[in-house]
């Protein structure tokens, strides 16, 4: 995909009404999207929050896709001149039009990163930036583009069960099955595990994992490497099973992979923690689970997120 | 005490493509809305419907946790169908792109009876025909 260094963002202020309308316009020139925004207004001291009538409708034209086969200035004129059929039939404001350059959003989004505490005993935070509370344990992530930045609920359910079933069970070793950014694996250790493997298919992935055990002075321990459910069974690595097996994915992947023999990463009386169930999905995970001779032990859930611990069945 | 909210944002994006480039990326980076989040969870909810716009209402709270719930296609996207036009008209008033009956204005208006500020179904009809015009569908009465 070709890189786009800067846009031409158009505005129109509106009400509720309206909005829909201008947005239809603004879509048929912006293929990427478009945003209704509405401010807040306070009624007194106790209300949450109601929205203002005002709409703002924003959307971005690429400036210099070289694929966009429409010159952006007849694409403004045409995106003016559709506004201006639509104010016939109603009265509309006129368009503001301001360059914005790209910038990694990612990046903007940082500064507004603030600490996690995540069950009793851990607290997630950026790298570049101290813990606030010396009571729990650090656990650093640099965000990057991979997922498992702590702040997203299979994330925070999957830290929340590892903790209980650690402080419980004691586990030697664990398998953290598409580590993402190596967030489970770098908890479970800071917990008391002694080993950790951590495959991802995505190189990226793992390269990020690799780096986020770095921030946190995790050695040789973390063994981080390219791969999935099928590597461990052949052998690829130190070990094949562990006493806790973890995987925090979407859940076709949990399923694939339950088909595909994760259950057999389970050490004997040992645990797997399945994470990133949406409970529209949660039938065909347990009935794959369960079709597998997997038993579900506990199902905890946070908005419409859902997490399984399981075991082993006999 | 319950979180206070700092903005309602609507995103009208393609199912199972978001992604933290324009719109999405100023939209959520300002309010401090982790973007890959919502990126992730969106298109884990909507990558099942391709091609499909299907908008996003986020509340931000003013802590920078959100929520989101998805709404019904853009009428404009549901009248387009119904028409089986590419695109309303860039001429609204004097340029006729297609037309749509009483009865797919009807069952258009019952689809996004929930997301509109109608009281009955006549008033939400109204708001069809309304947009229709604003893109040069005719409907036939």
């Amino acid at each position: 995909m070709t890189k786009i260094n800067s846009w031409l963002e158009v505005s129109i202020t509106t009400n509720g009404e309206l909005a829909e309308a201008v947005a239809d316009v603004f879509a048929r020139h912006a293929p990427s999207g478009v945003v209704a925004e509405r401010g807040i207004k306070y009624l007194d001291a106790d209300d949450p929050g109601t929205p203002k009538d005002e709409v703002v409708i924003r959307a971005y034209l690429p400036m210099d896709d070289p694929s966009e086969s429409v010159r952006i200035e007849e694409r403004r004129q045409n995106l003016e001149r559709d506004l201006s059929y639509l104010g016939m039939i109603q009265p509309l404001p006129a368009p503001t039009f301001t360059l914005i350059q790209d910038e990694n959003w990612m990046a903007a989004w940082k500064e507004h990163y603030r600490p996690i505490p995540v069950g009793e005993k851990l607290i997630i935070i950026p790298a570049w930036m101290d813990s606030p509370d010396e009571t729990r344990l650090p656990i650093k992530i640099d965000p990057g583009m991979a997922f498992g930045t702590g702040t997203h609920p299979t994330t925070q359910l999957a830290l929340g069960l590892m903790e209980d079933i650690i402080t419980k069970n004691a586990p030697s070793s664990i398998i953290d099955v598409g580590c993402g950014s190596g967030i489970l694996s770098i908890a479970a250790l800071k917990l008391g595990v002694e080993r950790a493997l951590g495959v991802d298919i995505e190189a990226p992935s793992v390269e990020s994992a690799r780096e986020n055990a770095d921030v946190n002075e995790i050695g040789d321990e973390f063994i981080i490497s390219q791969g999935s459910v099928d590597e461990i069974l052949a052998g690829d690595f130190e070990f094949k099973s562990a006493p806790l097996v973890v995987a925090n994915m979407l859940a076709p992947i949990l399923i694939r992979l339950t088909k595909a023999g994760m259950g057999k990463l389970v050490a004997q009386n040992g645990t797997l923690i399945l994470s990133g169930i949406l409970d529209e999905q949660e039938a065909r995970v347990r009935t794959a689970a369960e079709s597998h001779h997997l038993k579900i032990t506990e199902r905890r859930q946070e908005g419409d997120w859902i997490a399984f611990v399981l075991i082993p069945a006999l | 005490m319950a979180k206070k909210y700092k903005a309602t944002i609507r995103l009208q994006i393609e199912a199972g493509k978001a992604n933290p480039a324009p719109p999405i990326g100023p939209a959520l980076a300002g309010h401090g809305v982790n973007i890959m989040a919502f990126c992730k969870e969106y298109n884990a909810k909507t990558s099942s419907r391709p091609g499909e716009i299907l908008p996003a209402e986020i509340t931000v709270f003013t802590d920078g946790s959100f929520t989101f719930i998805l709404k019904t296609p853009p009428a404009a996207e549901l009248l387009r169908k119904a028409a089986g036009v590419d695109k309303g008209s860039g001429e609204p008033n004097r340029d006729k792109v297609g037309s749509v009956t009483q009865d797919q204005v009807r069952e258009i208006a019952e689809t996004k009876m929930k997301d509109l500020n109608a009281i009955d179904i006549e008033g939400a009809m109204l708001q069809i025909e309304g947009t229709a015009r604003s893109m040069g569908i005719i409907v036939n009465k």
